[in-house]
């Protein structure tokens, strides 16, 4: 098993947003539909996932209903918003351009001062 | 759409918390059985699964609060939370409790029911449609003539003049007085009579409920017999009925027609006495002859300001014009200003002083609350340091420490607030009863909205006040000193009782400003008692014999009726002495009028020295035991036809003829100018308008008898004022001579009967009032720190008893222990009193122009105000010292 990373501050939101505009999911689906997509290399405190969710509905990006999981089970499944969409492309270009900046920085070597 | 998101989030986070909280368990629930679901699909035994699943998650409970704190419901819920535990508390100590809303009870009481008056005499606007243009035009008179008198009625001519050359104002009218009386409808009754000059209704913006007002040129002479009913007297007198309009009616027993009727909430002028409102309007028309008046002022003029011209632009324009009319008629006017007053400052200038006294002594009342409070918490919050220091142990943060302290404050608060508002509601029929005839819209003195928000507003503050300084203690609270120590019974809280000590200073401080600045009120009032106001008032009753205007018609018959009555009077049995007079003393009437003295330069009208001038009739200085000085009184030889004979006071002869005899001497009255007048007789100087007044008045009395019309205008019948002297009660003697006039003539209605002794009375209602109340709240003050002073001592003996114990164990006598509880009660009154009479200082700066006879500084009441709280501080901190004294050592000691 490869070494898992801890998560960066205020990527989890993200990351949730993300996770949701594939399709609708309960907590727990988001939590493996992440690990799924970094292939496990990240580390989610669970408990701290529902916190995270709770204040993004609060904040309208995503919006919950009940519905039957998997195995028929009653479940609270989260969709992404109009409004959350908008979010995570905003996000996801200001994420980009930061890790441009930040290994621009990075890679810079002595001699190019 | 994201506003409405949060809202609908909130109000499921506060209304519908079950209903999340269940959700919630319900989805950690699948959260966690779906994990465990998939570790048994795994290989894993599920109850290990179960328990890796529980592990994995973490801190459900943890998660949860976040959860709800996400949503942002948290803050109004421990807010909840904190005053459902608040409650409790309060529950729980029921004496805690009840001094504590008591305090704060009667602070914010006294706080609402003085603002209550403020708010109705002060900040509400007047009832007039855009009120803040409205302004009072009056004369500045000379200086050098007229000594202290910043405001003068204003004569015909130049109220025209203003009128015709302004630009800043709208429009502008002039108003008398006067009382007519109604027949042929019922018992005759005299009401009192507004005559305005054309405008006026239309310059208070003022529309009529039935009718019209007047309309331009109704002021001419010709249309003067028409008249508009107040509410008040159509309802009552005419049952309400709407074809009164144009309907002829008697006033004076000449036809008046009726040609309209105000809304109920109409009145104008404002009257400081609500019995004294005007009940009817008529046009003031001046005939050409009392147009071209311009030496008699008579008149008071409204004005309403254009829009966009500030009163100082209006004042600047009058300047101007004054001026201009000063040197275009020099005799009459030079010297003569003209001021424009906003009509609220007009009406409440005189109150606004005393008002704003005794909103800052209560807002020093409900400090004194505070700190009070304050102090009980502070006390309660150490015994409970354990529980404190136990949550603090367990995770609370401070903040939550902080606004759970806060939130207890706040909840006696607004118990406090309530309460307070009970006695603000009896608060304030107690000085609206008091107060009615002195104080301008007393009748709309009520606890509305906006005093309610107030007190509101007012208990929120305090109850931060009071809780700050046990929320900061509460957040300090040191949890390793706390836990080991026990349950609080330590002696090292000095951060604590430092505080408290802070709060006794300033309670000490703040009474103390309180009973210094009352007891210069009561040294004040109690100088007035003893003024000497020139005549004696016991035994005699007044009363007006208001003779309608139009009555009489010569000079002659009216002398003849009073004569008559006097007649009458002097044979009832009782009577000692009986006299009459235009305008009795301690009453805001009189005139003052120009004279010339013979043998000096004659001067311009403007220039001549001015004195208050009375009619009076024989028997008045018998009647009133005026002291007659040098000379003799006028008498029943006094009548026309004969030489002018005058009275002067004793400050009229010191000032006219300083250093020769005034007897003999002769002048002119400038408005009765058909013979000179030989001064017969010197009298003692009498208050006139007020008994505070501190210059004496030079004054003129010359004889009824000799009465004529005056300069330039046409003789006018006119009431004048009776004085009895009686050997019996005079108050049982009013009704008989009220009777006896009524036989002389029944048409001529006699009002207005009181005692001298009430008239004096009532002239320092006022300042007897501010004095009470002031009073009142400096005991109210005295007996919060009373209380707070002792409860602080009790507490910190209570502390000590060990350390007592010791002390008397190791050989301290009692007496030493004594002084060692007191000392330092003492040394904080010390302290407090210092401050104190510091705060005095200023308080009484601002109070100068409520005291006579005393000076703001005055060393005997300061000292007398800081001696009292000095004994009674000693008092309050000699009973818990006793105890201490008392403490047996070997139960003191056990204690540990």
């Amino acid at each position: 098993m490869s070494k898992q990373l801890d998560l960066l501050q205020g990527t989890l939101d993200m990351l949730i947003l993300k996770a949701t505009s594939l399709g609708p999911l309960h907590g727990y689906g988001i939590l493996l539909r992440i690990g799924q997509i970094s292939k496990d290399r990240l580390e989610i405190q669970q408990g701290s996932l529902y916190p995270a969710l709770y204040r993004l509905e609060h904040q309208g990006w995503i919006t919950s209903g009940w519905g039957e999981s998997e195995n028929k089970r009653r479940a609270k499944y989260y969709r992404l918003t109009a409004a959350g969409k908008r979010r995570l492309q905003a996000e996801t270009e200001k994420w980009n351009r930061m890790t441009d900046v930040i290994a621009g920085i990075l890679e810079t070597r002595p001699e190019e001062v | 759409m994201r506003l409405l998101n949060r809202v609908r989030s909130w109000w499921r986070g506060i209304f519908q918390r079950s209903l999340v909280q269940n959700e919630m368990e319900a989805e950690l629930q699948f959260h966690v059985e779906a994990r465990t679901e998939e570790l048994v699909q795994s290989g894993v035994p599920r109850a290990e699964a179960l328990r890796r699943a529980r592990l994995e998650f973490g801190g459900m409970e943890g998660a949860k609060e976040e959860c709800l704190e996400a949503r942002g419901a948290s803050c109004l819920d421990n807010l909840m939370q904190d005053l459902r535990y608040g409650a409790r508390t309060m529950m729980r100590a029921p004496g805690f409790t009840t001094m504590a809303v008591l305090a704060l009870a009667l602070g914010i009481g006294a706080n609402t029911a003085i603002f209550s008056v403020v708010n109705a005499v002060l900040l509400r606007p007047l009832p007039y449609d855009q009120p803040d243009k409205l302004v009072q035009l009056w004369h500045v008179p000379p200086q050098a003539a007229f000594p202290g008198i910043a405001e003068f009625p204003v004569s015909p001519a130049n109220f025209l003049d203003w009128r015709s050359q302004t630009q800043s104002f709208e429009g502008m009218s002039a108003y008398g007085r006067g009382s007519y009386t109604l027949t042929g409808n019922g018992e005759p009754e005299t009401f009192r009579m507004i005559a305005v000059t054309d405008g006026m209704f239309s310059i208070l913006h003022a529309r009529p409920l039935l009718g019209r007002g007047f309309v331009s040129g109704e002021d001419e002479p010709g249309h003067e017999q028409e008249v508009v009913l107040s509410y008040g007297v159509w309802r009552r007198r005419f049952a309400g009925n709407p074809d009164i309009v144009g309907k002829n009616i008697t006033l004076n027993a000449r036809a008046f027609t009726v040609i309209g009727v105000m809304g109920p909430d109409f009145e104008f002028p404002i009257s400081t006495d609500p019995s004294l409102q005007a009940q009817m309007w008529k046009p003031l028309a001046w005939s050409d002859q009392d147009r071209a008046v311009r030496d008699n002022h008579n008149y008071a003029v409204v004005a309403r300001l254009k829009p966009g011209v500030a009163v100082k632009q209006a004042q600047n324009e009058l300047d101007g014009i004054s001026n201009r009319l000063a040197q275009e008629y020099p005799s009459e006017n030079r010297g003569w200003g003209a001021i424009a007053v906003p009509l609220r400052d007009d009406l409440v200038g005189d109150v606004r002083p005393a008002l704003l006294i005794l909103l800052g002594a209560v807002v020093l009342v409900l400090l004194i609350a505070c700190a009070n409070v304050a102090n009980l918490v502070l006390v309660k919050a150490l015994t409970r340091r354990k529980e404190q220091a136990v949550r603090v142990a367990l995770g609370a943060t401070r903040r939550r420490l902080l606004q759970q302290a806060l939130a207890e404050t706040l909840l006696l608060a607004f118990a406090g607030g309530a309460l307070g508002l009970v006695f603000a509601h009896y608060g304030v029929i107690l000085i609206v009863k008091f107060l009615a005839q002195r104080l301008p819209r007393s009748s709309e003195i009520s606890l509305d909205g906006w005093v309610l928000a107030f007190t509101a507003g007012i208990s929120l503050l305090a109850g931060f006040a009071a809780g700050l300084a046990p929320a900061f203690r509460a957040a300090k609270t040191d949890v390793y000193e706390a836990l080991k120590q026990g349950l609080g019974r330590a002696t090292s809280d000095s951060g604590g009782s430092r505080t408290r000590d802070l709060l006794v200073v300033s309670e000490v401080a703040l009474s103390l400003m309180l009973l210094i600045g009352a007891g210069l009120l009561i040294r004040s009032l109690w100088m007035l008692h003893q003024v000497n106001p020139g005549f004696e008032a016991a035994q005699v009753v007044t009363m007006e014999v208001a003779v309608p205007i139009g009555k009489f018609t010569e000079p002659a018959q009216q002398i003849g009726y009073f004569n008559r009555v006097l007649d009458r009077i002097r044979t009832l049995p009782g009577v000692q002495a009986a006299g009459l007079i235009d305008s009795l003393p301690l009453t805001d009437n009189g005139s003052m009028q120009p004279i010339a003295v013979e043998g000096r330069p004659p001067v311009a009208m403007a220039d001549m020295p001015e004195v208050d001038v009375r009619l009076i009739s024989p028997g008045y200085l018998g009647a009133m035991h005026l002291p007659l000085l040098e000379g003799r009184g006028v008498d029943d030889s006094d009548v026309a036809g004969r030489p002018g004979a005058v009275l002067i006071s004793e400050s009229m002869a010191k000032l006219f003829w300083p250093n020769e005899g005034a007897i003999g001497k002769r002048l002119t009255l400038y408005f009765f100018p058909d013979q000179p007048r030989v001064v017969v007789g010197i009298v003692g100087d009498v208050k006139l308008y007020a008994v505070n007044e501190t210059q004496r008045k030079a004054t003129l009395y010359f004889p009824m008898a000799q009465f004529t019309a005056p300069r330039g205008e046409a003789f006018q019948s006119f009431g004048m004022n009776l004085a009895v002297r009686t050997g019996a009660a005079p108050v049982n003697m009013a009704s008989t001579v009220g009777l006896a006039i009524h036989e002389v003539d029944p048409g001529i209605p006699v009002q207005n009967v009181h005692t001298m002794d009430e008239m004096i009375s009532e002239s320092l209602s006022p300042q007897r009032f501010t004095m009470l109340l002031l009073g009142a709240f400096a005991g109210l003050a005295l007996l919060l720190a009373v209380v707070g002073i002792y409860s602080v001592t009790s507490y910190s003996v209570s502390r000590r008893t060990n350390e007592m114990g010791i002390r008397v164990a190791l050989g301290a006598s009692r007496t030493d222990v004594l002084m060692l509880v007191i000392r330092h009660g003492m040394m904080l009154a010390l302290i407090g009193s210092v401050i104190g009479i510091a705060g005095a200082l200023l308080l009484s700066r601002v109070m100068r122009s409520q005291l006579f006879g005393v000076q703001p500084t005055d060393p005997a009441t300061f000292v007398a105000g800081a001696c009292g709280l000095m004994i009674v501080v000693l008092a309050a901190s000699y009973i818990p010292a006793r105890r201490a004294m008392r403490v047996d050592p070997m139960v003191a000691l056990r204690y540990e």
